[in-house]
């Protein structure tokens, strides 16, 4: 019952903006909606037991196709958003079989790197992505021939994009699908043993993970309307595993829990960065020291799952 | 990498490439020494360890550049607190997260994070200098070699030695590297394991601050300067193999050549997408390092 | 004469410059029980896990209903009909055994996302009855890792068994059993075949009951087979009996 109040409370948190009607509220809960797609690709990954340092490249990568296909290409943005999350998806299909042979912390590295190698071609490849100079000109969002021009409008689109890629993930989670993806992480000499082709399933969590930072990133492309490379670095690795980490990676919930609370703090604190490096790493260590599942683990317990 | 392209011949840039190699590598060799002792032993990715040598850095910053302390002295000093800095965290931090991957990984950030808003607290956001204590250069087969880097290196030296010296004569060390090799057999070592853990992280982090502390006179300090020295020490680390100290060793001297190589032949951020390149096709083909070994 | 089940020719694997498995050859027929016996570091282990496809062998042949599986993946191996217990307990042991089971059977059928549509199911045992034939009915929604260490491998047999398996593979399924649970399993691995149809390949260091249950026994030692016979002909052999059993050993 619990879980049906942190329901509530978060719709109720939702349709704050509107009654609060601050265009800084609007955007700070728009940005929310924009991290939830994201921090639950990660979240898959850190599910199947594989920290992917690649999310905010893969991040990057829909931000920029989705944008390129509507300015170049003259793509009607919705299918651009689509067609641009795709591409981080075909990106991690192509580099899945290979990455993902490798576990733990050799994971982590080659991720990283790989991360790094496609932070550093937005930057350097300045005749597509503009460079440190970034991407200028990308135009409004628009759908059924109805542009969003406001923030609200923003959000709206980011809060139904948010439900879905959370109604999907959980629905991963509650499926055959996801008891084979923990099976494998369990024990996957087990799994094998029965059939599963371990690397095959987690190619296709990958896929599925890059696809939701696509989609994540699609929208913020729009909703930004400007593109530097700066996002798809190191910092935002940072912040997802505090969402992930506070949030709980337990269940569906957490991140997105994790994502409420983490993400106004660097807008509130944004004249003081420290601060917010400080709280960061307190909340990591705390989490780590005291409360390794995260806030959901106080609301949920941890057999049946949100 | 600095100082490049300064001698004119054949032989001369590439002896120079071999001396800057050499003079980077030492100071990875350091920090990846540490960081595979750390993981050897505690099973934990240390990403804090950049922030150590961070600290040793700001330690000189402090001694010698405000107080005047002799630079030697300072970096001793700076080092030692460093150390003692690193025994309080793992028995606070870490202990609890021993041979936990992830959790060992987050916490590790964790810190690394505190640290960095420590010090930018305390230092603000510029980047800081202080005065070189050693200047000139002297050449050797066309290479320039400036002096404060020589000392630099052979300080890296002796450091290298007195840790080889601990880890093959004393009963602690013998122990470490038992346990480092196989987990198990802590207990049969006859010490105690809390105590290997402790000190394995100290050392690591003296290893860490004494390297940045040597580093101080050379590049700026600042808070995120512990960044890259951790990013290499890791990516030596995995290359050497996870938890070798000889792989350590083997690693951080390859990458530092490695690294003057591709500076020399071409631009830096091409350099560094091939640098890139490189960690991802060693650990593709030799996951477990050059020298890590094969059977779990 | 039926045609052979499984066909293990002149296998050999190395470590190294460890040869654990030497030049091993047998077959197992459809409805056999077949043992392996060998003192610890024999190869035992090592030539399940050829078998199973963890290992690729470093020479030598592996085939299952004639198909040459040699070199095959553990799950492709697995997708044939060949299932495995393991030494150790494995088991997923913070679910139900019924959510034990209901995976192995979701493992088994869904085994390749791009299959996951187009595929038909194919079939698995029902989970009850699986679970009623291993006497886990009444412990279904219990948490397996709860369970007494001898039910545990019990939920690891109802794990292989819900694959649908044609041969099991099992590896000391009587270690750390008492006198009793250990009479249970040997019961439990004849009705596995008599009342299943699952040809049994067996390591056990028990044995009492290797010599009471299997059809034919292969003995290893130091990687290499000295011996392959009935079990009154391998308790007689000479060879045996110098390398492996002494002059001590207890035969029931
Ligand atoms: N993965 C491995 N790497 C190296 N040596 C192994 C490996 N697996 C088994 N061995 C060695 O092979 C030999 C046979 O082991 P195993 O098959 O487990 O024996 P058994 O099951 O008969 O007791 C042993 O010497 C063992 O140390
Ligand atoms: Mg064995």
């Amino acid at each position: 019952m619990k879980v049906r109040a942190v329901y509530a409370l978060i719709l109720l948190l939702a349709a704050l903006p509107w009654f609060i009607g601050s265009r800084y509220i609007f955007h700070i809960a728009t940005m929310i909606t924009i991290m939830i797609p994201l921090v639950l690709g990660m979240h898959l990954m850190v599910r199947i037991g594989q920290l992917s340092l690649a999310h905010p490249a893969f991040w990057g990568l829909g931000a920029y196709a989705s944008a390129l296909l509507t300015m170049r290409l003259g793509m009607p943005p919705l299918l651009s958003l689509l067609v641009g999350a795709a591409v981080p998806s075909l990106v991690a299909l192509a580099v899945g079989p290979i990455f993902l042979r490798i576990k733990g912390v050799f994971f982590v590295l080659l991720t990283f790197a790989f991360g790094e190698i496609v932070d550093l071609i937005f930057q350097e490849w300045t005749g597509l992505f503009g460079g440190n100079s970034g991407l200028y000109g990308i135009p409004k969002f628009s759908i059924l021939g109805l542009r969003l021009t406001q923030i609200p409008h923003y959000y709206v689109l980011g809060l139904i994009a948010a439900i879905l890629v959370y109604l999907l993930m959980r629905a991963i989670e509650r499926s055959d699908v996801g008891a084979i993806l923990e099976s494998l992480n369990e024990d996957e000499m087990l799994s094998r043993s029965m059939g599963a082709n371990a690397l095959a399933w987690r190619v296709a969590a990958f896929v599925v993970s890059a696809f939701a930072a696509g989609i994540s990133g699609g929208i913020y492309a729009f909703y930004i309307g400007f593109l530097s490379p700066d996002p798809f670095g190191f910092q935002t690795i940072v912040d997802l595993i505090v969402m992930v980490t506070v949030g709980g990676a337990g269940s569906v919930l957490g991140p997105v829990l994790g994502a409420i609370v983490t993400v106004p703090l660097p807008e509130l604190l944004r004249d003081a960065r420290e601060y917010q490096l400080m709280i960061y790493g307190v909340c990591l260590i705390g989490f780590m020291k005291f409360a390794k599942q995260g806030l959901i683990s106080f609301i949920v317990d941890k057999r049946r799952g949100a | 990498m600095p100082h490049k392209g300064v001698a004119r011949g054949e032989t001369a840039v590439i002896a120079q490439m071999i001396v800057n190699g050499l003079l980077g590598g030492l100071i990875y060799v350091i920090m990846a020494l540490g960081f595979t002792l750390i993981f050897g032993i505690m099973r934990i990715v240390n990403f804090a360890h950049g922030e150590f040598y961070m600290l040793g850095a700001v330690g000189v910053l402090v001694l010698f550049g405000n107080f005047g302390m002799n630079y030697f002295v300072a970096v001793v000093v700076a080092g030692l607190l460093t150390g003692a800095l690193g025994v309080i965290a793992e028995r606070v931090l870490f202990r609890s997260v021993v041979g936990e991957e992830m959790p060992g990984m987050i916490m590790s950030l964790g810190l690394s994070i505190i640290l960095q808003s420590v010090v930018l607290l305390a230092l603000g956001p510029e980047e800081q200098t202080v005065a070189r204590p050693f200047s000139g250069i002297w050449r050797i087969a066309g290479a320039v070699v400036p002096w404060d880097r020589t000392v630099v290196s052979i300080s890296a030296i002796i450091i290298l030695v007195a840790f080889y010296i601990f880890l093959k004569f004393s009963r602690l060390g013998l122990a470490m590297q038992a346990v480092a090799q196989d987990p198990t057999t802590a207990s049969l070592m006859g010490v105690e394991s809390g105590t290997i853990y402790a000190s394995a992280y100290g050392i690591a982090c003296l290893l860490a601050g004494l390297g940045g502390a040597l580093m101080a006179p050379i590049y700026t300090i600042g808070p995120y300067m512990g960044q890259s020295p951790m990013l290499k020490a890791f990516v030596v680390v995995v290359i050497g193999g996870l938890g070798s100290i000889p792989g350590a060793m083997l690693g951080g001297l390859l990458l530092g050549l490695t690294e003057s190589v591709l500076a020399t032949l071409m631009d830096s951020t091409t350099a560094l997408i091939a640098s890139f390149g490189v960690v991802l096709l060693v650990v593709l083909m030799r996951p477990n390092g050059l020298l890590g070994r094969t059977v779990r | 004469m039926t045609a052979p089940l499984l066909v293990v020719d002149s296998l050999t694997r190395r470590f190294g410059g460890l040869v654990a498995a030497s030049d091993v050859s047998f077959t197992v027929a459809p409805g056999e029980i077949f043992g392996i016996i060998g003192p610890n570091g024999a190869g035992k282990t090592t030539l399940f896990n050829v078998i199973a496809g963890h290992y690729r062998p470093t020479a030598g042949r592996v085939s299952f209903e004639g198909k040459d599986i040699s070199g095959h993946a553990a799950d492709e191996v697995g997708r044939r009909g060949i299932a495995r217990t393991f030494q150790a307990v494995h088991i997923f042991k913070n679910e139900t055994v019924r959510a034990n089971l209901h995976r192995a059977a979701v493992l088994a059928r869904r085994h390749n996302p791009l299959t996951w549509l187009s595929r038909r199911p194919h079939a698995t045992p029902d989970l009850e009855g699986t679970a009623a034939f291993l006497g886990l009915d009444m412990l279904l929604d219990n948490v397996a890792g709860s369970l007494a260490y001898g039910l545990q491998k019990t939920v690891g047999v109802g794990l292989a068994m819900m694959v649908g398996p044609k041969l099991m593979l099992m590896d000391e399924p009587a270690a750390g059993l008492n006198p009793s649970e250990k009479i249970a399993a040997a019961a439990l691995i004849r009705r596995l075949r008599d009342e299943r149809g699952i040809s049994v390949l067996l390591v056990e260091h028990d044995m009492p009951l290797v010599m009471g249950i299997c059809d034919r026994i292969l003995v290893l030692n130091q990687g290499m087979p000295i011996a392959l016979g009935t079990p009154a002909d391998v308790k007689s052999d000479k060879s045996v009996i110098d390398a492996y059993l002494g002059e001590d050993y207890e035969f029931a």
